[in-house]
């Protein structure tokens, strides 16, 4: 049996006993009343279970803060605070050679939406699509993909517009930031510059042509954000490196006074297309490019593919009498003939292997210099025949047709050879063509170019679209004085008595020859032409080269020739560049196509600086 | 055996050290708050100047200009109304103006 607690049989202790005997007083804390024996296993099981508890707590701590579970908190804590942040770098610019900005990326913003989140008030509805510009059905239609957890309503908004948007506090729709890109001239350099793609990738012309450069690369970083989404602090970032710029070789300026003269004349004319091409003799820049149709890059909903194409690089045509100055200098060179020497060209007609070819008039004894005067294609052709077949091969080939022009480094994406075969596989009728532009084929741009062996003293310097301050060594393709022999000649071209009075202008020399081609189809030719024109001016010391070309100008009106449609826009275009380049005069200036001048009104200032005056 | 007066020194010190690297912290956290603006400023200004550049060029187009002349009535220039003088002197020499 389990003995009383001492505490309930006080009175059988001796110190209780004393104490109500005698009224002694006894501390309470040493009451013997109070004297609990325990038994000491309690003491310790507690005490070893508190350890436990603590040594567990140690060992919880020690697993989250020091060792294995670290990782994982970490990792869960930076997520409700960190982000890693993608920051994108910016395109390159695109300038002329002034530094006038053809292309430039300003920010823009993309308007997306999850569609399941979205629940609009038809008031709401309406002013969303007004701000987008789009119908509220198609807006509809857009959001009605509940299936789908994003989808963009429309990409490159206005940053305003956004805003307004984000205004609007619609649940669901989102706008997230992007470029745009910019192109201020429009139609104007669209085939030059090209465009980029939605997401900013270079798709055409120069902005494909130099992808790389313009692009950059864009950056990262890991940030750490506070509750109101301010960036307090920034782990670790790898910088963007931003797009470069590219300064172009087209002077904006001449771009745009052949762009329009080039339209005017196609126009005009009711051509199908035109190009044309303007180059600086001195340094074999593109000072501008330009093509008829074109396209208004910033209006990506209106292209229509077939503006789309850069003629001047990707087209070929056959160029006709516009060759015919390079068969005649590839004679002069070899000394077959001379300026002065007279050709037989009547009656206008000459047989060779069985085929027959003329002249538009007959023209009876001519020099060579008055048979590229007259353009005689009998004329060409006696005096090609004359040639080896090799000589002729290779001035062509060293003058660059047959050949590509160098690549996509000097800016030309998509710029095409032509054709001119082996000079092995010519027959007698061929060599004659050849030489007066029918068998070969050429893109208007190594026109261009092969008619700066004449505006410069033989050489041919690499073409490029970049600005470029060192002119590039040329390479000799026939000898000086040829060349000064045949800008005389082509001078005459352009006189009273050539075939292209209409390409004078007044106080500067001009030298260049026309073409007027017949178009082949599907293996015949038929009556569709094309009507070219290239030359260069001043004559006295050439500093532009010219190039034009007029697709199926209208054949109704008997107004097809190169020195009827082509000419003139050279005329208009080599004018307008030389007043823009600040080139002094070196012509007669009291009479233009024969027509004589009035004295001036006062008030006089520098040629170039009046650009307009009073009607 | 440390020394009362040392302990609470250090406890102090510790308490001090403790509040201080509480104060730099939220100072670099602000200097850092303010260069993030900085720099979304700068970034933001650059955009601007980028679109004002375009502005610029669209404005500066030969064609708005042409269009705006035009409006004005006023016509390009033709070698025909340009006064040419001969290189080194101030004498109008050969002239040439309009119909």
């Amino acid at each position: 049996m389990k003995q009383p607690p001492a505490w309930r049989s006080g009175a059988t202790t001796r110190a209780g006993a004393r104490a109500a005997r005698g009224g002694e007083r006894v501390a309470f804390n040493a009451t013997p009343l109070l004297a609990v024996k325990l038994p000491r296993w309690r003491s310790m099981l507690l005490l070893f279970l508190l350890f436990c508890a603590f040594t567990l707590l140690a060992g919880r701590a020690f697993y989250l803060q020091g060792g294995i579970g670290t990782d994982f908190l970490q990792r869960q804590g930076e997520a409700r605070y960190a982000r890693t942040l993608e920051v994108p770098a910016t395109r390159g610019k695109v300038t002329d050679r002034n530094g006038v900005v053809l292309a430039a990326s300003v920010p823009a913003r993309a308007i997306w939406a999850i569609p399941e989140d979205v629940d609009l008030a038809p008031r709401e509805l309406a002013q969303l699509a007004q701000l987008l510009q789009m119908p509220v059905s198609e807006l509809k239609r857009k959001l009605a993909a509940e299936d789908r957890n994003f989808v963009y309503l429309r990409r490159q908004v206005e940053p305003e517009v956004a805003e307004r948007i984000a205004a609007l506090k619609i649940e669901g729709i989102h706008a997230s930031r992007e470029f745009k890109r910019h192109y201020p001239e429009g139609p104007t350099a669209a085939h030059v510059i090209g465009f980029t793609d939605v997401e900013g990738r270079g798709q055409e012309g120069i902005e494909l042509a130099l992808e790389s450069t313009l692009a950059g690369r864009a950056g990262s970083r890991r940030v750490i954000k506070d509750r109101l989404g301010r960036i307090v602090d920034g782990d670790w970032q790898r910088m963007p490196v931003d797009g470069r710029d590219v300064v172009l070789s087209i002077d904006h300026r001449i771009q745009y006074v052949a762009f329009s003269a080039l339209k005017d004349a196609v126009e005009a004319h009711r051509a199908k297309a035109g190009a044309v091409v303007v180059l600086d003799v001195k340094t074999g820049e593109v000072l501008a490019l330009a093509n008829w149709p074109s396209f208004d890059p910033n209006r990506r909903d209106r292209w229509d593919a077939a503006t789309l194409r850069n003629r001047a690089l990707t087209d070929t045509f056959e160029p006709g009498s516009t060759l015919k100055p390079f068969s005649i200098a590839a004679a002069l060179d070899a000394g077959r003939v001379s300026p002065e020497l007279r050709v037989q060209t009547a009656p206008g007609r000459m047989t060779i292997g069985g085929r027959t070819i003329g002249d538009a008039h007959p023209h009876g004894v001519l020099t060579v210099a008055e048979v590229v005067a007259k353009s005689s294609n009998v004329g060409t052709a006696k005096i090609a025949l004359d040639l080896p077949a090799q000589t002729l091969w290779q001035t062509y080939t060293a003058a660059g047709f047959g050949q590509a022009p160098s690549g996509a480094s000097a800016g030309f994406s998509g710029a095409v050879a032509g054709r001119l075969r082996p000079y092995e596989a010519w027959r007698p009728i061929e060599q004659a063509t050849i030489a007066y532009g029918y068998g070969v084929s050429v893109s208007l741009l190594q026109l261009a170019r092969a008619y700066t062996i004449f505006a410069r003293n033989g050489d041919v310097v690499p073409l490029t679209m970049m600005r470029t301050e060192a002119p590039p060594a040329g390479v000799q393709v026939i000898k000086p004085e040829t060349a000064r022999a045949m800008r005389r000649m082509l001078e005459l071209a352009v006189g009273d008595e050539g075939t292209a009075p209409a390409a004078r202008i007044a106080g500067y020399r001009v030298a260049g020859k026309t073409g007027t081609a017949r178009k082949l189809q599907n293996g015949r030719y038929v009556n569709a032409y094309v009507a070219s024109f290239a030359g260069f001016a001043p004559a006295s010391d050439p500093r532009i080269v010219v190039a034009v070309m007029i697709d199926e100008p209208d054949t109704a009106r008997g107004r097809y020739y190169g020195g009827d449609v082509a000419a003139p826009v050279f005329a208009q275009i080599v004018a307008g560049a030389l007043r823009t380049l600040q080139v002094p005069p070196d012509g007669a200036v009291d009479k233009v196509q024969g027509r004589p001048i009035e004295p001036p009104r006062p008030p006089l200032q520098r040629l170039a600086e009046v650009a307009w005056v009073a009607q | 055996m440390i020394g009362r007066g040392t302990l609470l020194l250090v406890a102090a010190l510790l308490v001090a050290s403790g509040l201080s690297l509480v104060t730099a912290q939220h100072l670099a956290r602000s200097l850092f708050v303010d260069l993030e603006r900085a720099r979304q400023q700068s970034k933001a200004l650059e955009a601007e100047g980028n679109r004002l550049r375009v502005e610029l060029g669209r404005a500066s187009q030969p064609a708005a200009v042409e269009a705006a002349a035009r409006g004005l009535g006023l016509r390009p220039v033709d070698a025909a109304r340009t006064v040419f003088l001969p290189a080194g002197e101030g004498v109008a020499a050969q002239t040439g103006a309009a119909r």
